[in-house]
């Protein structure tokens, strides 16, 4: 640190819990209600830079083991820093508090509980300036688009209630915001290469109501990454032209993705896990697979551990999912991506989904149609594909409308199944000579037994060159 | 499906399209295909097969030779004085010589352990039969033999499937073997290309043996939570009955739990154990108590406290009927591999030999059938144990004091010590009646004993530490996570997103035997300080053991205080030495689950995508047999970095490569083509560290890779730096060559990193889609 700090600051400290009997101080927790973190974005000429006040008692005027409010207020300005990067900011608060030794910060928001250890107030970490100094420091150091932080503790246990009440406000503003943000609000998605180095073809594209696969990046953090560092694995693009509104097709995410696949991915159907289903890495959280048997998808979680409706453990499916791949009808997905109203939306959304394991189902509870809530099985209603088709016919799931339809071409495809298990013989039968073979011996060093690859319905792996 | 030997005769057939007489069709096997996935260039590689990619790492991490002995004596024409330039009577060269010698005992490990795999698989056929179905992780595990399927393109499926992976393994280590009689390799790079040949078979033998035993003997199934075991002298009940096994081969240990189970008497009889039986046999009983690693075999033994012992094979100390007999204790050997010169006893009925024993008749016997050794040891402990009385050999206090009068202060036992610990000086106070400094020496020393014949006055300088160390055994009460088997693929996907997010910095396996510069507590310390910081941490073998038994200031072990799961700040205990395939699997497995990249007879793509992206580093402390040479090897194919402690230059060589020469970081960017520098990541293939530091300093660094994201390059420089700080002092002197852009500098450290920088006049580097070999370069699809 440029400052001198008494007390170490640094990744190893991160995970650092401070116990009751060695805290010199609890700011926040669970004993007070008045307790909050949060960044603000002010104008430039609002702020001074590196000015850090504390409203109330300091640290040393706080009593050994006692319990105190606290409010942390960062304000932030800079050319290019805007009101939506607010909460991704704020989450460094965490970060950063917790690379100083002996203090202890868990959670967020209005939840955040603070410990200082008596070792380190011995140290000389006796005021909240030098936090403020640290943290300054390291906003600074990472956010570079960040020209002034201003930061204010509130201890005092009656000025800290008016900024409590309007700290609520804005995460509720924030969040409604973030909540009713659609895919055509905005000019710009983010694409995240970060999964690169481990899976080359991989790309991932962040909108507002599709969040990365792996779940830990939404299109705010987009947003922040890619405004800090543009040349960085986190980047801007360019939404282009609208091809295809229902499948989620834009003219800029397949530029993005053939220049960033070197080519194996040319186009993107953001809303589809049919056709051009975005890419998966191998860290994604759950599955989106396709039931042929009754036209519509199952969703099961990396934790589910059990065998899901079609007989595949998650393991083998995921399988099937990764390395940056097209797959028809298997589809890696985040939780995130799950409460969004485009989730999988061309292929009917929740309207297709025919199964997910119970816990899964009442997660998601909030974010599926009330309709089709009850006609969506688990694996307490049902054990394989044949109970599953009839929970769904008795629960008059909207599939079951699917299957009219489609009946008549069932029929097609399975006499074409007929044909490719007869095509064997065929050299043998038309040879047209005899075979005479006397006092033979016949040694083979292994003979190697081959399935006859089953037919595979229409829809597999989009790779070959006659569908392109 | 897999069958072997398919043979028929057909007198005569007449059809349509055919004629046949005496017609005679012999088929080697029958392979019945379920796989799909198309077979890779290289099946069942041959000596030469991968001896490209072994040369582009052996170009990069050049063999520093330390010849351990300067001769060489394998040939009559010999001894041949092979100093500087001189050659042998064959024409060998010194380098060629030391490699040789590597070759040497990397054959022997892997032969060791496959041998092992082949007893264990034959018998587990025979009890479960060959279509007994693999299950190493239920539901979580896909890819359930990633280092089989790489190697050998084969997916087992059964028991019977492995036979034929053995196969293979028995062939090439007796090809690798013939590799160094007299007059054949002479170049030392060629003999080191075999050397790794030597470490990937190993591998293969391991995992073989380790997927047959979890399915088998329904050992823990890649489960993070498996139960605790207890662990150290002082968790046995010596009241009872005590049964101690030792070695590796866990099928006789199985057979004492079965016979105790079938009985009733698990809870009447103690069953301990010494090495990989003991972790072995845990997995099997978490009622079976762990004593430690091979440094507990004389301490135990001297104890008296084991009433009857039965050895396996590999890494069971030769006087142990010696030993057994001085406390008045009957030794039971049990395998083929290690008869001690006892009387073959396996066709003797049962009550005769258990009767031979107990009334002392005989000290030791051979008993090679597994179903008999569990009742002959049970009934053994039990009718001998009330009148041995625990009768050991280690000296009470005054009987120490009256030894230690005895010593002449001459300094043998010190010169023959192998970490050169101070006996003769803990021994003089000890005359006066101060035990203290003997005591101190007891959590140094890695037991060995050489401290005894080398005395002149015949003073048992062994038992007089472990004698004035009699308190401490008696708290010696740890716990172990017993051995957990494979890394569940889940668990592989979700570290993925927290590796690229700087999250977590690497992961690190502490492996091996315990021949320790130190003891034991240093293995416990680098466990706890690197979950701490949020590594990844696997331990296996004698390794494991010795990272449990230490407490921390809270009073907790490295298994209490840190989760079993492979995840940030897990300590990942795998299991046995043959559980360190689970090791070596997951870093395989990476690459087929993020990349998707086919296993199938596929290595050197795998081994490139490995060495260039996986950061992961196996740490030997305390290395020690021809085991522990052979599975470094495996692990340097794949381009792991192994860090030795200072004991294991005696392997006679390091891979060290040389940051200072820029041309040798060079990388393809797949991307482009474009040869681009990628770093000196990982800098060394094989490393000896001096002092405990030193290796955790080496270790952070080792974990970079060309790949790393800025984030993640970032934790890990901010690891390195911290730990270098704090053990070596200041920055490192290298850290310019580890940042590629601005945003890899850790940002509590970016004032003094930039000034580092300026100094050396640092360029900015663009992060390459590394790559070693040119045909994986992309071509573009557009």
């Amino acid at each position: 640190m440029s400052e001198p700090i008494p007390v170490e600051v640094g990744l190893v400290y991160e995970g650092e819990r401070v116990r009751k009997q060695d805290m010199q101080v609890e700011l926040g927790g669970p004993s007070v209600t008045e307790k909050f973190e949060i960044v603000r974005v002010r104008k430039t000429d609002e702020i001074t830079d590196g000015a850090i006040e504390i409203i109330g008692p300091d640290i040393t005027q706080m009593t050994e083991g006692n319990v105190h409010p606290l409010g942390i207020l960062v304000e932030l300005a800079g050319e290019r820093v805007e009101p939506d990067l607010e909460g991704v900011v704020e989450r460094r608060i965490h970060e950063y508090c917790n690379y100083i030794e002996g203090f202890m910060h868990l959670n967020q928001r209005y939840d955040i509980w603070i410990r200082l250890s008596k070792k380190s107030y011995k140290k000389g970490l006796t005021s909240l300036k030098i936090i403020g100094h640290v943290m300054h420091e390291l906003f600074k150091n990472e956010l570079p688009i960040i020209e002034k932080v201003q930061i204010t503790f509130i201890t005092d246990p009656l000025e800290i209630k008016p900024l409590y009440a309007e700290a609520l406000k804005t995460y509720e503003a924030r969040d409604a915001r973030a909540r009713g943000l659609s895919d055509d609000d905005v000019s710009e998605f983010y694409g995240c290469a970060l999964c690169q180095s481990f899976a080359p073809t991989h790309v991932c594209v962040i909108t507002p109501q599709r969040y990365a696969n792996c779940g830990a990046i939404s299109w705010f953090d987009g947003r922040a990454a890619a405004g800090i560092d543009p040349k960085g694995p986190i980047y801007a693009i360019a939404k282009g032209e609208c091809l295809d509104k229902e499948k989620g097709e834009y003219s800029g995410v397949n530029e993005s993705a053939r220049q960033r696949s070197m080519g194996e991915v040319k186009r993107v159907y953001l809303y589809s896990a049919f056709g051009y289903p975005h890419t998966s890495c191998g860290c994604f959280e759950g599955i989106a697979f396709y039931i042929p048997e009754v036209d519509g998808f199952g969703i099961v979680l990396r934790s589910f551990r059990d065998l899901t409706v079609n007989g595949l453990a998650f393991s083998t499916m995921a399988d099937s999912t990764a390395g940056g791949r097209q797959i028809d009808g298997f589809h890696g997905i985040s939780i995130e991506y799950m409460r969004s109203k485009k989730f999988i939306d061309a292929d009917g959304g929740y309207h297709r989904v025919v199964w997910m394991p119970h816990e899964t189902k009442d997660r998601l509870k909030p974010f599926i149609a009330p309709d089709v809530f009850p006609a969506i099985a688990t694996e307490l209603d049902v054990k394989n594909i044949e109970d599953l088709h009839a929970f769904l016919a008795g629960h008059n799931h909207p599939v079951t409308e699917r299957w009219r339809a489609t009946d008549a071409a069932a029929g097609v495809e399975a006499a074409q199944q007929v044909q490719v298990f007869s095509g064997g013989d065929i050299p043998l039968t038309v040879a047209g000579f005899r075979i005479i073979l006397k006092n033979a011996k016949i040694t083979a060093e292994k003979v190697i037994i081959q399935p006859i690859r089953p037919h595979v319905k229409p829809g597999g792996e989009h790779h070959d060159a006659k569908k392109q | 499906m897999s069958r072997k030997g398919v043979s028929f005769r057909v007198k005569e057939i007449n059809s349509d399209i055919a004629q046949f007489r005496d017609l005679s069709i012999s088929i080697g096997a029958i392979h019945e295909e379920k796989w799909d996935e198309p077979m890779g260039p290289t099946p069942f590689p041959t000596l030469s097969t991968l001896r490209s990619w072994d040369h582009t790492l052996l170009k990069r991490y050049k063999p520093f030779y330390l010849p351990f002995c300067d001769l060489c004596c394998l040939c009559t024409y010999g001894k041949c004085d092979l100093t500087g330039t001189k050659r042998g009577a064959c024409g060998i060269s010194m380098s060629a010589q030391q490699s040789r010698t590597v070759l040497i005992a990397a054959c022997i490990g892997a032969a060791t352990h496959i041998s092992h795999s082949r007893d264990l698989l034959t018998h587990v056929i025979e009890q479960y039969g060959s279509d007994f179905p693999l299950n190493i992780g239920g539901t979580s595990v896909e890819v359930e033999a990633p280092i089989t399927r790489l190697v050998c393109g084969v997916k087992p499926e059964t028991l019977g499937d492995l036979e034929p992976v053995l196969d293979y393994c028995e062939n090439q280590v007796t090809q690798l073997l013939a590799v160094t009689h007299t007059g054949q390799e002479g170049n030392n790079l060629d003999f080191e290309s075999k050397v790794f040949h030597a470490g990937m078979v190993d591998h293969v033998g391991m995992e073989v043996a380790d997927i047959a035993q979890v399915s088998a003997l329904g050992f823990p199934k890649a489960d993070p939570e498996s139960a605790m075991a207890d662990l150290g002298l002082g968790t046995v009940d010596a009241t009872k009955p005590v049964v101690l096994v030792i070695g590796h081969n866990v099928p006789p240990s199985t057979s004492i739990i079965d016979y105790l189970r079938d009985n009733g008497l698990l809870s009447e009889i103690e069953v301990t154990g010494i090495c990989c039986t003991a972790m072995d046999i845990a997995r099997y009983s978490a009622k079976a108590k762990i004593i430690g690693p091979i440094s507990w075999q004389l301490r135990y033994i001297r104890s008296g406290v084991p009433d009857v012992i039965v050895i396996d094979e590999q890494c069971v100390r030769t006087d142990t009927l010696q030993e057994a007999a001085a406390i008045r204790t009957p030794l039971i050997a049990t395998s083929d591999k290690n008869c001690l010169g006892l009387p073959d006893r396996t066709n003797d009925p049962i009550d005769a030999i258990v009767a031979d024993f107990v009334s002392g008749k005989v000290a030791g016997a051979l008993v090679l059938d597994m179903e008999k050794v569990g009742e002959i040891a049970v009934r053994v402990a039990q009718g001998i144990a009330p009148n041995r009385k625990k009768q050991g050999t280690l000296p009470s206090k005054d009987r120490i004091i009256e030894l230690a009068k005895k010593c002449t202060q001459c300094m043998l036992c010190r010169r023959a010590c192998p970490n050169d610990l101070p006996i003769p000086q803990a021994i003089k106070p000890a005359a006066g009646g101060n035990l203290g400094p003997l005591n101190e020496l007891y959590d140094d020393c890695v037991g060995c004993g050489r401290c005894e014949p080398a005395c002149g006055q015949k003073i048992p300088v062994h038992s007089l530490i472990v004698g004035a160390a009699e308190k401490q055994t008696r708290e010696e009460t740890f716990c172990i996570r017993t051995g957990r088997g494979a890394i569940q693929d889940v668990e592989i996907r979700k570290v993925g997103g927290p590796i690229v997010l700087g999250e977590i910095p690497g992961i690190v396996a502490f492996v091996g035997c315990a021949n320790y510069p130190k003891g034991s507590r240093e293995v416990a310390e680098m466990c706890m300080e690197f979950a701490k910081r949020r590594y990844i941490v696997c331990t296996s073998g004698c390794s494991a053991m010795s990272a449990g038994m230490y407490r921390d200031k809270d009073g907790k072990t490295a298994y209490e205080k840190y989760s079993g799961a492979f995840e940030a700040g897990g300590i990942v205990n795998v299991g046995s030495c043959v559980s360190n395939a689970h090791i070596s699997g997951a870093a395989i497995k990476i690459a087929s689950i993020f990349a998707k990249r086919p296993l199938r007879g596929n290595y050197e793509e795998i081994a490139d995508y490995v060495h260039n992206r996986v950061g992961a580093v196996g740490v030997a402390w305390g290395a020690m047999s021809q085991k522990a040479a052979a599975i470094a090897a495996g692990f340097w194919r794949l381009g792991i970095p192994v860090v030795v402690g200072p004991h294991g230059t005696k392997y006679r060589r390091m891979l060290l490569g040389r940051a200072d020469k820029d041309e040798d970081w060079y990388v393809y960017d797949a991307r482009t083509g474009e040869k681009v520098y990628g770093g000196p990541v990982p800098e060394h293939l094989f490393f000896a560290a001096e002092t405990k530091e030193e290796a955790m300093v080496m270790i952070a660094k080792l974990t970079m890779r060309p790949n790393d994201t800025s984030k993640g390059r970032a934790n890990k420089l901010a690891n390195y730096v911290d730990l270098h700080k704090r053990h070596i002092g200041g920055l490192p002197p290298d850290v310019h060559r580890l940042v590629r852009v601005p945003a890899d500098i850790p940002l509590t450290m970016k004032s003094e990193i930039l000034e580092h920088l300026q100094q050396h006049d640092w360029k900015e580097q663009p992060i390459p889609d590394p790559t070693l070999l040119p045909r994986m370069v992309h071509t573009r699809r557009d």
